[in-house]
């Protein structure tokens, strides 16, 4: 059934899904595939190992890690809205201490068989951040550190996202403070007016790469208590519900900030199925990551696979870059470039 | 493959899965996690474009909007194994679900032969200590399902047992009664529940408004029979239960003031049920975390409902 289609559709283009491939190089970061988790929606390491194969994964990322333990808020910390989820985790983990000695271990042997391991680190001072993105990097076996600077649901998470001067010089400390060869991923709030603004600082503060977006701000509300459903007030959106939004802003910053300063994206929020990876990289992304789906299905980034070789194949395209920002926009006139 | 699916009461249905054959082994307490829409075709990519003329019947055409084919309830729903059999078509699983959501109503729906998407067994389970042999089942309303499993176990590990089933009113308690046993009104137990009287169990059935068995809460009914026990009967006995959150706080201290060992089955709102997203948090007792105290000094920890429970001990439990 599927050869029968796959050669149907690629007659004029004469190229089938095993010729494609979809490797990827990220700043230099490479990649068997462009398929991640995103941060906080797959444990620290091997949770999903028993619902799918993670040694197929273009790279594993971590939840977020802080220097020191986080217990998280108080229950109720998720509520499922139309197409979406809302949660207010409180960032929750054991602390970079804990992370090193129980969780290292097990991300080495996913590493041996495949993915490359990023590790996604959240702080609240310079200092935080510094101090375990700089231990962590020490790690040989930690290929790039993505900073989480927009976590909507801490007291104080959201200022350094927003605020583009801080920002520059968050990152440009971190990237001092980093094994060389280790990347830095920049992971960009949507709660700002501007996000070509932060954007733009990241990558001038030496962000080797750019992740976006983290969830937005919202609030829902049990009208009979009259009191919010999550305990924390408000809450990070997240899945189907805000890709149209996240896809705006990869285009933006991909047009406006990444692709002059040659700087690839990681584009995510709200992917499920191949078609909605799709439109991340004709947008502009290089990288794809999902989250929420794997709540539902562990396995999604690996099933998405299939469909983008189908797809690539299908407009007789050989490698994934030959699509990455392929979109035209209105205005654009009909030479869009490539 | 859906094999039963069939209301209960008013508000519950009896869901029975057919399962492949090498579905692994599962125990009362333990859950699958349902995704509550059509297996969808969105994921697949095996299709023919549009204007593709090479179409043979059979094949899929690729829609414009694949996402607008998808689910209405996005995250898999949590629902306590009710019952498991093994025969010669394979293995089963029985679920209870109440119609609360568009998940749930979609559930309602589902004819013999359709086909369901599951992720389990997930979690732990109800633990039988060797020591004991009287297991008292405490389970109000939607929290009776892992209860009737239990009496499965129960029976099979050669307890006695006696179930308490409680709900606001008769159309809300999800059970069949045997028309020729009726449910006592001053708490006497009886075989009057099918689904407890299948595996030998007595029960005493309490209603909030009195329209069935004894009028009351649960724990009244729990209470009487505590009463009848003797401190070496109660030193045999577990309490298991599984509930409303109000309701197994009493049935804790309850088992506690009488000096009986008592495991909870806890329900919180989850994402993933695999561990990952860490939302299903209960506050457990952990004197090696000494730095978050209740406001009478116990020390406590966040754990996971999905892994690190459902099932815990109720002494451990910090109450919200």
């Amino acid at each position: 059934m599927k050869k029968a289609s796959t050669a149907a559709v690629n007659a004029s283009a004469g190229l089938t899904a095993d010729k494609v491939s979809l490797a990827v190089d990220l700043a230099g970061l490479h990649l068997a595939n462009p398929m991640m988790t995103a941060s906080g929606t797959c444990g620290y390491a091997d949770e999903y190992a028993d619902f799918a194969d993670l040694s197929k994964l273009g790279a594993f990322v971590t939840k977020s890690i802080t220097l020191k333990p986080r217990k998280g808020n108080e229950a109720y910390r998720i509520v499922e809205t139309r197409g979406g989820m809302l949660n207010a985790i409180g960032l929750a983990n054991v602390g970079l201490d804990v992370f090193l000695a129980d969780k290292l271990p097990v991300l080495a042997r996913m590493k041996a068989a495949g993915p490359r391991i990023i590790v996604n680190v959240a702080g609240h001072s310079f200092d935080d951040y510094l101090q375990a993105a700089s231990r962590i990097s020490r790690e040989a076996i930690v290929d790039a550190i993505e900073l989480n600077v927009s976590c909507p649901n801490v007291s104080d998470g959201l200022t350094f996202g927003t605020n583009p001067d801080l920002l520059k010089q968050l990152v440009r400390r971190v990237r001092d403070a980093l094994r060389p060869d280790c990347r830095l991923i920049v992971k960009l709030s949507p709660n700002v007016t501007d996000i070509t603004q932060t954007a733009g600082a990241a990558v001038e503060g030496g962000a080797n790469i750019l992740s976006m977006v983290n969830t937005f701000t919202g609030m829902a509300v049990d009208i009979w208590k009259r009191k919010t459903r999550l305990a924390n007030g408000t809450g990070g959106l997240s899945g189907p519900a805000i890709r149209p939004l996240a896809v705006a802003m990869v285009s933006k910053v991909y047009r406006a900030v990444a692709k002059p300063a040659g700087v690839p994206i990681i584009g995510m929020g709200g992917i499920q199925y191949w078609q909605d990876a799709v439109e991340f990289l004709l947008a502009g992304a290089s990288g794809l990551a999902v989250g929420t789906a794997l709540f539902v299905d562990p396995a999604t980034p690996i099933t998405i696979l299939a469909g983008l070789r189908d797809y690539l194949a299908t407009l007789g395209c050989r490698s994934l870059s030959e699509v990455v920002g392929s979109l035209s926009l209105p205005g654009d006139g009909p030479a869009c470039d490539q | 493959m859906v094999e039963r699916n069939h209301p209960l009461c008013r508000a519950h249905y009896l869901l029975r899965l057919r399962l492949p054959a090498d579905f692994p082994a599962t125990a009362p307490g333990q859950f699958i996690q349902l995704a509550c829409r059509r297996p969808d075709g969105a994921q697949t990519s095996e299709v023919v474009l549009a204007h593709d003329l090479e179409w043979e019947p059979g094949k899929a055409i690729a829609f414009q909007q694949p996402e607008l084919l998808g689910p209405l309830a996005l995250l898999r729903r949590p629902f306590s194994l009710a019952g498991r059999g093994d025969d010669e078509r394979g293995p089963w699983v029985e679920i209870v679900h109440r119609v609360v959501g568009v998940g749930t109503q979609w559930l309602s729906r589902l004819k013999v032969g359709d086909s369901v998407d599951l992720i389990g067994p997930l979690g732990n389970r109800f633990q039988l200590p060797k020591d004991r042999s009287l297991g008292l089942l405490v389970g109000g309303g939607v929290g009776l399902p892992p209860m009737f499993y239990l009496a499965q176990a129960l029976q099979a590990a050669g307890w006695q047992a006696v179930a308490f089933v409680g709900a606001q009113a008769r159309d809300l308690l999800p059970v069949n009664l045997d028309s020729s046993v009726p449910p006592a009104t001053d708490g006497q137990p009886a075989l009057s529940v099918q689904e407890f009287a299948r595996y030998g169990l007595v029960t005493v059935i309490t209603t909030d408004d009195g329209s069935l068995g004894l009028k009351g809460l649960i724990t009244e009914g729990l209470t009487r029979f505590l009463k009848t026990l003797s401190p070496a009967q109660r030193q045999q006995a577990v309490v298991f239960t599984c509930g409303p959150n109000g309701m197994m706080r009493a049935t804790a201290s309850l088992a506690a003031a009488h000096g009986v060992d008592c495991q909870v089955c806890m329900e919180q709102a989850m994402a993933c049920g695999m561990g990952t997203c860490q939302s299903c948090v209960v506050r457990v007792e952990d004197a090696a975390n000494p730095q978050d105290r209740t406001a009478d000094g116990r020390p406590w920890r966040y754990r996971l409902t999905c892994t690190d429970g459902p099932v815990f001990d109720a002494r451990q439990i910090v109450w919200e």
